[in-house]
This record gives structure tokens, sequence and C-alpha cells, in this order.
């Protein structure tokens, strides 16, 4: 058998497997199997891959962003975030909607996860809006559509797969994930603003009150600080980052905010621990399929296709992976798409002399719209599940939103200066500058 | 990510309530024991690398400790697949067999199971193997055997085995249809 049919082969069980509902871990590893059937490559050492895929410290960072989120969520600090959201643009035309996208932008400082953005929303501001007459349907895909920012705002779960898969600087995604996250909330705010419902009017909050606000989500807010200028700074790399996130939550925050919390901390860890594994288990698999992928030439066939429409054009290269990516983020999670695919992208980065970093932040974003789009919008499940509202008329009340999400892709592809303007800033080694002789930094076009 | 169905309000027992017909009561305190375990990674590699952090600001730096968490983290993602086996919390593109009755339902169930089965016994099988294989490799600085870590491999394989043909067994006395069918969510943690 030629290598392509192998890898046809080995994509079709995968898929297939994957869509008869084996779970995708397992579809993954049942495809790379039959593919060693094929091949001179060993099961066992496809079985020592699953292994090696996530024997890295840089993957640490996942359960410690979970472990954030979810000590954060649990403990019930977030409500003082939504507070202040409140506070801030409550009195708005649509106040709550409004305060649905503030509030996301502030937990993503936090959290890496989408699907705990929506779960803390879902929980705390859905029923008031119900109250207030939103329609479910457009409060479910709001929320959908606002959680997606977990995965832009730095910390980024999806940032940190992607930069230890694709050795891309993390401090420098996190950084560059900040202008197409603010983008995408200040989208949603005029989305909501000028189409969405208008909810009752509040009055505007009075500076007493905003600064109460303010002063009750100061060490919340500290957390954000806390792992970005240790990245920054260079004392912690963003495994360390989490950990002492965690660790100033543990230590700070749930003694002085939240002390009757303290004796359900044993039980937050054992279902971060089971939370955690679930992710790298697809890690795992998918790391093993990637190199499965490699080994097949997959890349090269890939790059060859995509090389055939695009000729060597960086712009329009990253646009047919866009739309390629659009439709992989329909069917699959992102984490084991980035890690499967990462292959095909590096050769493509090479193809088109593009940047890696800015590859990375136009998928990362691109895959985040995967988290509201049908079959597979985990984040738009899981919110009109809570909501309460049939997940198909939750799909059509995000429809226009989707919007929003155009725009902020093709702003990402067209605008690497803007994009890359704060790593370029505070981490010019994320985008290949270097240190001259003379201590400035020397950047490429 | 699928994270956080989790988050739920009150946290439910360590063993999980759902699916019970596909579940012997036998197995229930393993599960539990490797729920805990799964925390005593996440809490072990916590602590692991905040001393690894401490030490190094102090000068003092103690580089095992690195090995330590690697370790911890390992260990802990492959118990936690397999716990994540039996509490049927994988994630799946669809779950398309909970729209099926009778015995398409169950064609389709024994089959992703067998699939499962197959995967899971390569993985202990070949993990074995490699496991013998890395007796005799040793990781700087403090010499700790590879095999300790890729140990993890074949253990979760075994346990994945383990509670498939549970659900293999039970599923075909009891049937797979449960009152589970009803939700449109991934199942995960609750």
């Amino acid at each position: 058998m030629s290598h392509g049919t192998i890898l046809l082969m080995m994509t079709a069980l995968f898929l297939v497997f994957g869509y008869m509902g084996v779970p995708v871990a397992f579809a993954l590893m049942a495809g790379v199997l039959a593919a060693c059937m094929a091949t001179p490559i060993s099961i066992q050492s496809m079985i020592g891959q699953m292994f090696h895929g996530i024997d890295t410290e840089i993957l640490l960072a996942v359960p410690f962003f979970l472990l954030v989120g979810e000590l954060m969520t649990s403990a019930n600090v977030t409500n003082r975030m939504i507070r202040l959201a409140q506070a801030m643009v409550g009195h708005m035309r649509g106040g709550l909607a409004q305060v649905v996208t503030l509030f996301s932008m502030f937990f993503a400082g936090v959290s890496g996860s989408s699907t705990a953005d929506v779960a803390v929303l879902s929980r705390t501001v859905a029923p008031e809006m119900t109250k207030e007459g939103y329609d479910r349907a457009f409060t479910a895909a709001l929320i959908a559509c606002a959680s997606t920012m977990a995965n832009l705002i730095p910390p980024s779960i999806m940032a940190v797969v992607y930069g230890a898969t694709g050795n891309v600087s993390i401090g420098g995604l996190f950084l560059a994930g900040f202008v197409p996250g603010v983008l995408i909330g200040i989208g949603l705010m005029i989305y909501s603003h000028f189409f969405g419902p208008i909810g009752f009017r509040k009055p505007r909050a009075s500076l007493c009150e905003l600064y109460l606000a303010a002063k009750g989500s100061v060490l919340p807010l500290m957390i954000p600080l806390i792992i970005m200028g240790g990245i920054l700074t260079g004392w912690f790399t963003p495994t360390e980052a989490g950990m002492i996130a965690s660790v100033y939550i543990l230590v700070v925050l749930v003694p002085l905010l939240a002390p009757k919390h303290i004796r359900d901390l044993p039980r937050d860890f054992v279902y971060t621990g089971l939370l955690y594994a679930i992710p790298l288990a697809l890690v795992a698999a998918a790391s093993a399929f990637g190199w499965m992928l490699a080994y097949l030439r997959g890349p090269d066939i890939i790059s060859g296709w995509i090389e055939l429409y695009a000729g060597t054009d960086g712009r329009i290269i990253m646009l047919l992976l866009v739309l390629v990516f659009i439709v992989i983020g329909d069917f699959m999670d992102a984490v084991p798409a980035i890690i499967i695919f990462m292959p095909i992208v590096i050769k493509l980065n090479e193809l088109g002399a593009i940047k890696p970093l800015h590859m990375g932040v136009v998928l990362i974003t691109t895959l985040v719209f995967g988290l509201i789009t049908p079959p597979y919008g985990l984040s738009l499940l899981v919110a009109s599940k809570f909501v309460g509202v049939p997940f198909s008329r939750a799909m059509f009340a995000s429809l226009p939103i989707y919007a929003v999400f155009f725009l902020v892709i093709g702003f990402t592809v067209l605008f690497p200066d803007i994009v890359l303007y704060l790593p370029k800033l505070l981490l010019p080694e994320s985008v290949g500058c270097f240190k001259g002789p003379a201590g400035n930094y020397i950047c490429p076009p | 990510m699928s994270i956080a169905q989790v988050v739920l309000a009150a946290k439910p027992p360590l063993v999980i309530a759902r699916h019970r017909h596909l579940k012997w009561k036998a197995l229930d305190p393993l599960e539990h024991v490797l729920m805990v375990l799964c925390g005593v990674s996440i809490a072990g590699f916590t602590f692991s690398v905040f001393v690894d952090v401490v030490t190094r600001e102090l000068g003092i730096a103690v580089l095992w400790l690195q090995l330590v968490t690697t370790g911890f983290f390992a260990w802990g993602v492959f118990i936690g697949m397999a716990t994540a086996t039996r509490r049927l919390d994988h994630l799946n593109l669809v779950e398309i067999t909970k729209l099926m009755r009778g015995p398409q339902r169950t064609f389709f169930e024994v089959f992703n199971r067998i699939v499962v089965l197959v995967v899971a016994l390569c993985m202990f099988i070949f993990g074995i193997q490699n496991v013998f294989n890395d007796m005799g490799s040793f990781r700087a600085p403090s010499l700790i055997p590879l095999a300790l870590y890729t140990a993890s491999v074949p253990v979760s394989g075994v346990l994945i085995v383990l509670f498939v043909v549970e659900q293999l067994v039970n599923g075909w006395r009891n049937g797979f249809e449960g009152p589970e069918d009803s939700e449109n969510l991934v199942e995960i943690v609750k």
C-alpha cells in the first residue's frame, strides 16, 4: 500500500470510529494501530509514543490553569468579578449581556478553559437574564461566544498545547492572543448593544459602588498579573506561573474570601485530577497519530495541495489553512487538532515564510470559533444544556454572531503588525528578534 | 475543552451515580481509589513544582524534583484515562448511540467498546514490553528507572480492559439504554 492510501485509511478509520461513538482518544489510536499493520512501524513504538507525547514539562501548565479555574468557581470567588462587571456596564443597553462579555474577559485572564466560563455564567448571570426577559437562546449563544475568549486572552490552554507541540514561545502566544481576544469582546458588546435584547435599564453605578466592586475584585484580579508578570519578567515558566496562581488562590484567596470552602479543597483537587487527564489522554493519542501522519509524509502531501492553489504566498496559505481549520474545528476538539496538524502547519510556515507566532494566533483564533459551531461546538452544547434551551435554537441565535468571529479572524490574518505588537514589544525573541551588538533588538521584516 | 460540567454547584460523591446499569458495585471501591489517586497526582505535582521554584529561588535547586513532577503528571494522566473510561467521561465526537434503541443500539455499543478494548489490550501488552525495555534506561540526574514512568501505560491499559469488560457484560445483560440517554451533553464528572 502507498503511503497516501495508508494515510487515507488511518484518517477514515479515526473519523468512522469517532462518529460511531468511540471516544476520540481511542478512535485516534485505533487509526494509528491499523496504520502500523500496513507499515514497518511497530505497535510497541506507537504505544511508547503515547507516553512520550505527554512526557513534557510544558504541558503541566494545562492542569494548573484548569485548577485555577476550578478553585475560583468552586469557591465562588468569581461572583466578585461579576459584581465588578455589573458596576461597570450593567447600566448600558442590554446591560446583562454586556456583563456576560465583560466578565468573560476578566475570567479569561484567570482561567484558560472556555467551558469553565460557560459553567460560571450559566449558573449566575443566565437566570437573571431569563428574569429580565432575554431570550434563552440568545443567552446561551452569547455565553458560549463570550467563553471563547478564555482560549485567547492569557492564560490559554490552546496556546500552551500549540506552543509545546509547535516549539513556539508560549509567552508570545499569550501576548498575541490579547488582540483577537479583546476584539471578540468588543465585537460582542457592539452586537449586544445594537442587535441584542434591551433588558431592564438600570441606573449607572455610583463612583462609590464602582469603587467597592473594584475593591472586592482586587484579589482575584491579581491572578492575571501574577501569571503574565511572572512570565514576562522571566521569573517563571508558564507552568510555574500556573502553579503560583494556584498556590495564591489556596493560600490567599480561599482563606480570605471563602474560608468555608477550605474543607472542600481536597475534592477540588480530585475533580481537577480527573479533568486534566481527559484532554491529556487526547494529547497522548493525538501525538501518536501526528507521529504516524508525519511518517506517512502527510505534511508533504497536504502542503503540496495547498501549494498548488496558493503558491508560496504566505497570506493565501494562511487563508486556506483558516478555511481548513474552520472545517476541522467543526468536527473535532482543538487540542488533538493542533497536535495532529502541527507537522503540516510547520511545513506550510516554511513554504510561505510565515512567522510561527502569527500562524499560531491565527489558528487558535480559528479553532476557538469551532467551540460554537455545530456539530462539535462544545461551548454552545454546554451553554444550551445549562441555560435549558435546545441546541438547535442556541445555534440559530449564534449564527449572526459568527460575523464577529469572521471579522476578527480576517483582522488577525491581515494585520500581523497589530496582532504581534505586544509580543514584539514585551517578548521580542518570540517573534524572531535577536539582540544586536549594541544591545538593541534586530527584528526580521 | 470539555472541562467544566464539572463546576456544578454541589459536588457529588466520588463514585459516579450514573450508568449504574453498566457497572458492578464490586468495582466502585476501585473507582473511588482511582479518583483519589487523580487528586493525589495533581496535589503531588503542584507541591513538587512549588518546592522546585522555592529551592531554585533560594539557590539550592533540587534537580530530581522535576523527575518527581513528571512522574506524578504521567501517572495522573494514565490513571485518569482509565477512571474516565469507567465513568464514561471521555470526549466523544458525537453520541450517536444515544439516539438508537434495541439491537441497533446493542450492536454499536458493543462494537465501540471492542475498539476501545483492542486499543487497551495493545496499551497493556506492548506497554509491558516497553517497560521491560526501559528497565535499563535511567533518567538523569537521579537515575530513576524510566520503567517507573512508562509502567503507567500498561497499568492504565489493564484497568481500561477491566472497565470495558464490565460495561460489555452488564450492557449485554441489562441493555445499554439508560436514563442518561435524554441528556444531550457530553457527560463529564457529574
